[in-house]
């Protein structure tokens, strides 16, 4: 009769992989940072010798006082308001530059929502000023491209003491 | 004679799934993970329009204090001085990567003055393009 031994398993223990991998993961978890890496882009003249000469009488003038509110060419205006009031002086002159002039103590975010509000909108063929929400589901996203933008400038304070004054 | 049963089952939770399932959620934070360049913790400027950055950037972050940090985006961000070592920065940036584009993080309560004097620099260095970051902002 053959004698049957009994001998133990051949395993390899992959109990403590589960271990590792965990730890791993808090690793992972722990210095995940989930990024923001998304903003507003904004381009520069490109040659800044001869800055592009805004005339200040032709363009509108948008002033952001220290605690957050708007000068629109001196008049006191809600940021909603903007679009509205741009949009006969823009019909009748689509080049008019647009200035955004924040005060040196003024937040930082009041000349961000400006600029996003103004690049909200394009001037169409045929409509003239309009932001993206007011045109129709169906209006063709080629149509929207081929729109020209508003021409925004926001001069620093040394251009500004430099140029205009 | 009481009878017992010749193989007795063990109880045993079955662990050998567990590291797959390990392993593919490590799969799912290496491929997720971006080491930030800059970590400074700034509560953003909320806007509707945004655009991805491009991935080789330098960036400028500024705190609501006031606090400047920099990098190329070759190495992580560094604290400067002032704004007067924005000037070098900008300059140096300029010369070593001059189509590099310019990320500027800001704290959305800082004064815009700090914001004015890093896009001036950044326009004298010839930069031509700046990311201003953002959060989404929701559509009421």
């Amino acid at each position: 009769m053959k004698l049957k031994t009994k001998r133990p398993d051949d395993e390899i223990p992959t109990s403590s992989m589960a271990d590792i991998a965990f730890l791993l993961i808090v690793y992972f978890m722990v210095t995940t940072t989930f990024a923001a890496t998304r903003g507003l882009d904004f381009s520069l003249p490109e040659e800044d010798d001869q800055p592009p000469v805004v005339d200040k009488q032709e363009s509108v003038l948008v002033k952001i006082l220290p605690n957050g509110s708007l000068l629109v060419d001196q008049k006191p205006m809600e940021i909603g308001d903007i679009v509205p009031y741009l949009k006969p002086k823009l019909d009748a002159n689509p080049k008019k530059p647009v200035i955004i002039q924040p005060e040196p103590q003024a937040p930082y975010g009041g000349m961000v929502s400006v600029f996003d509000t103004l690049r909200r909108t394009k001037i169409i063929e045929g409509r003239g000023l309009v932001a993206r929400h007011e045109l129709p589901e169906t209006f063709p996203e080629e149509d929207w491209d081929a729109g020209r933008n508003i021409n925004i400038s926001i001069p620093t304070q040394r251009e500004i003491d430099s140029f205009w004054f | 004679m009481a009878l017992k049963a010749k193989h007795e089952q063990q109880p045993v939770i079955p662990t050998a799934s567990m590291a797959d399932i390990a392993f593919l959620l490590i799969v799912f934070f290496m491929v997720t993970i971006t080491f930030e360049k800059d970590k400074t913790q700034v509560s953003l400027p909320q806007t509707e329009l945004r655009f991805e950055v491009p991935k080789e950037a330098a960036y400028v972050s500024i705190t609501s204090a006031g606090q400047i940090r920099v990098t190329d985006g070759e190495d992580t961000s560094v604290p400067i001085q002032g704004l007067q070592d924005v000037d070098s920065f900008a300059s140096n940036l300029a010369a070593t990567y001059p189509d590099r584009p310019v990320v500027l993080k800001a704290d959305a309560d800082v004064e815009y003055r700090y914001v004015d004097e890093v896009i001036d620099s950044l326009k004298q260095s010839k930069v031509k393009l700046i990311y201003l970051l953002s959060d989404q902002k929701t559509v009421e």
